[in-house]
């Protein structure tokens, strides 16, 4: 009677051909296991540089034989415990030996990312930066033609809630009132407040454009659309000068980020969408790079344009004219370009 | 409640592993721990920052601390713990590179800035339903960043004693240990074994139902004659003989 399920089999079967006892199996192997999974517990925690020769050594090891356990496993049993502990050891012990150095954050490093790393990327990927700029420039000549052709078409472009005053008599209330930022406190408020939302936008424009293109241009182009209209408006209104002095200062950097913004999602959305011959995963890896530096570069212009919107755009001709505000404006849009976009000197080679 | 499909990955070891996306429900819960604690120390920070630093600047700095923390808060954990923030800590969760290896900085960078579609219109609301049509479940974020939510909770320890051990065994006959060589699978003795250790668990009246309907299938499968055995009791049975130990006495054996 000895013929039991567990004898060796002669015949084809359906079963393991030598069936296993799975308790002995796991008795045998529990203890690398446990092993492993607190080395893996430890390093996790640890920096890299921390980990040491001996614990590394040790965890390739056990990470090599948990592989091969699991291959085992997998052809004796189907029991998801022991499968899915296998399985998330390997996955850990996978993640840790094939992993990308890191390099640890440096000052240096920081450095090198701001001056040199990120606008490497705008120049690397200025067509699309172009693509994105086109879209929002269509979008203000469409918007203050239709408004110069067709003064009406201004209430059907620009959203009602600012429809309360003409333009002329904004100019009058707003030069006459006293002045509405009369603290620091209030302008850094409303700064903060200010950047913060204009950092939203710019995400939502960078998403779009990430996962539909499209959606991405549309919302740059509308973006354009009332920008323009309501330029258009003030020049019609005959008070040109204070529009551009109101909205110069801050725009100057605002506008370009968050076609920046728009152009990060575009970069992104083309790997996505448009991998070409390559896979999906792959074009998006290739597309990371610029992509983070360029959302980085996006968020820091902002905030600087939140500051300078809170408080300099916010004074009155009685205290810096038009002409300075304006002159202030064009300043800042030439450093922010010349900075993204001119060519530096690449550093020495190291010998 | 629909589970997706794990995503295989092929590791130099030619070793399969398998990535088991995790819920809707969990991933929620740990972020929800995860804003908890930065609105904590962002409003505790706040105070501490407008009342100490003069005029406006206090107010400044934290306002880019606030944005900071909003969009670095995520960006540091997953890149610094190997995908775990916090929160996720907590719920058993952690952020992969949909490879299989931890998510690079520029990955993190991606998948949170894309937070800014996910959030819309209120409480996640569009990165839930993108989850539910995804083929991983995967919110709108981690299908740009290619990244993936797996479940990294501990599993429970091994033990199939519930399922084996019966000494006395009526099935244990030469004729029924051939059936079930050829007719029974791998996949079907793990299915008995695990519908004895979950037994317990039933309801009385699930658990006879659910014994009946499987017993009935093997009577048929296996040809069994002996019509007073209950669904129960050939279920456990045929459990016990699948998983005899090898180290079971001979004369054990011998005795049925």
């Amino acid at each position: 009677v000895s013929a039991s399920f567990s004898s060796p089999s002669t015949a084809a079967t359906r079963l393991a051909p030598r069936a296993v006892d799975l308790e002995h199996f796991v008795r045998e192997r529990q203890a690398r296991w446990s092993r492993l999974e607190s080395l893996l517990n430890e390093v996790d925690r640890l920096p890299e540089r921390a980990v040491g020769a001996q614990r590394l050594l040790e965890l390739v090891r056990l990470y090599r034989q948990t592989c091969a356990d699991l291959n085992e496993a997998r052809a004796y049993t189907a029991n998801p415990q022991l499968l899915g502990r296998l399985n998330q050891l390997a996955g850990r012990g996978y993640r840790f030996v094939y992993r990308r150095s890191h390099a640890r954050p440096t000052w240096a490093a920081l450095r090198e990312l701001l001056a040199r790393e990120i606008p490497a990327a705008f120049r690397r990927e200025r067509l699309v930066v172009l693509a994105a700029a086109a879209a929002f420039v269509v979008g203000v000549a469409v918007g203050a033609g239709a408004v110069l052709a067709d003064p009406l078409n201004a209430e059907r472009l620009i959203p009602a809630e600012f429809f309360t005053e003409s333009p002329h008599e904004r100019v009058e209330r707003i030069e006459q009132e006293p002045e509405r930022i009369d603290s620091t406190e209030d302008a850094a408020a409303f700064g903060t407040f200010l950047f913060s939302h204009n950092i939203q936008v710019s995400l939502l424009v960078f998403s779009l454009g990430a996962l539909t293109l499209v959606g991405g241009i549309a919302m740059l182009f509308y973006n354009g659309v009332i920008l323009g209209a309501v330029a258009a408006t003030y020049v019609l209104d005959g008070v040109p000068a204070f529009f551009f002095a109101w909205v110069g200062p801050h725009g100057a950097l605002e506008i370009p980020a968050i076609i920046f913004g728009g152009a990060a999602g575009l970069r992104l959305g083309c790997a996505l969408l448009l991998p070409g011959g390559l896979s999906t995963a792959t074009s998006l890896r290739r597309a990371f790079p610029s992509v983070w530096r360029m959302l980085l570069g996006t968020a820091i212009v902002l905030v600087i344009a939140g500051l300078v919107e809170g408080s300099f755009s916010q004074f009155s001709a009685r205290i810096f004219p038009y002409p300075l505000k304006i002159g202030v404006a064009a300043v800042l849009f030439v450093l922010l370009l010349a900075a993204l976009f001119l060519r530096r000197r690449e550093p020495e080679a190291a010998p | 409640v629909r589970s997706w499909r794990g995503r295989q990955i092929l590791t130099p070891e030619h070793v399969e592993i398998e990535l088991l996306p995790a819920g809707l429900g969990s991933r929620f819960l740990a972020f929800v721990v995860d804003l908890t604690l930065v609105l904590a120390v962002s409003s505790l920070s706040g105070q501490l920052l407008v009342s100490l630093l003069p005029g406006g600047f206090g107010m400044v700095v934290y306002g880019i601390l606030w944005l900071g923390l909003q969009w670095g808060y995520h960006v540091f954990f997953e890149v610094r713990y190997a995908g775990v923030s916090p929160g996720k800590r907590a719920v058993g969760l952690r952020v992969v590179d949909g490879r299989g290896l931890p998510l690079s900085l520029e990955q993190s960078f991606v998948r949170n800035a894309l937070r800014a579609v996910d959030a819309l219109p209120v409480g996640y609301a569009v990165g839930a339903v993108a989850c539910l049509f995804e083929r991983y479940g995967r919110r709108l974020g981690d299908v740009v960043a290619d990244t993936l939510v797996v479940r990294d909770a501990r599993f429970g320890v091994f033990d199939r004693r519930m399922a084996g051990g019966r000494a006395f065994n009526s099935l244990r006959t030469p004729r029924l240990l051939r059936l079930i060589r050829h007719r029974v699978s791998l996949e079907e003795r793990e299915f008995l074994g695990a519908v004895c250790l979950r037994a317990p668990e039933l309801e009385d009246r699930a658990r006879f139902d659910l014994m009946d309907e499987v017993g009935r299938f093997y009577r048929d499968r296996l040809e069994i004659e002996d019509t007073h055995l209950s669904g129960e009791n050939l279920v456990r049975g045929l459990a016990g003989v699948l998983f005899a130990e090898r180290s079971t006495p001979r004369a054990r054996l011998e005795s049925s």
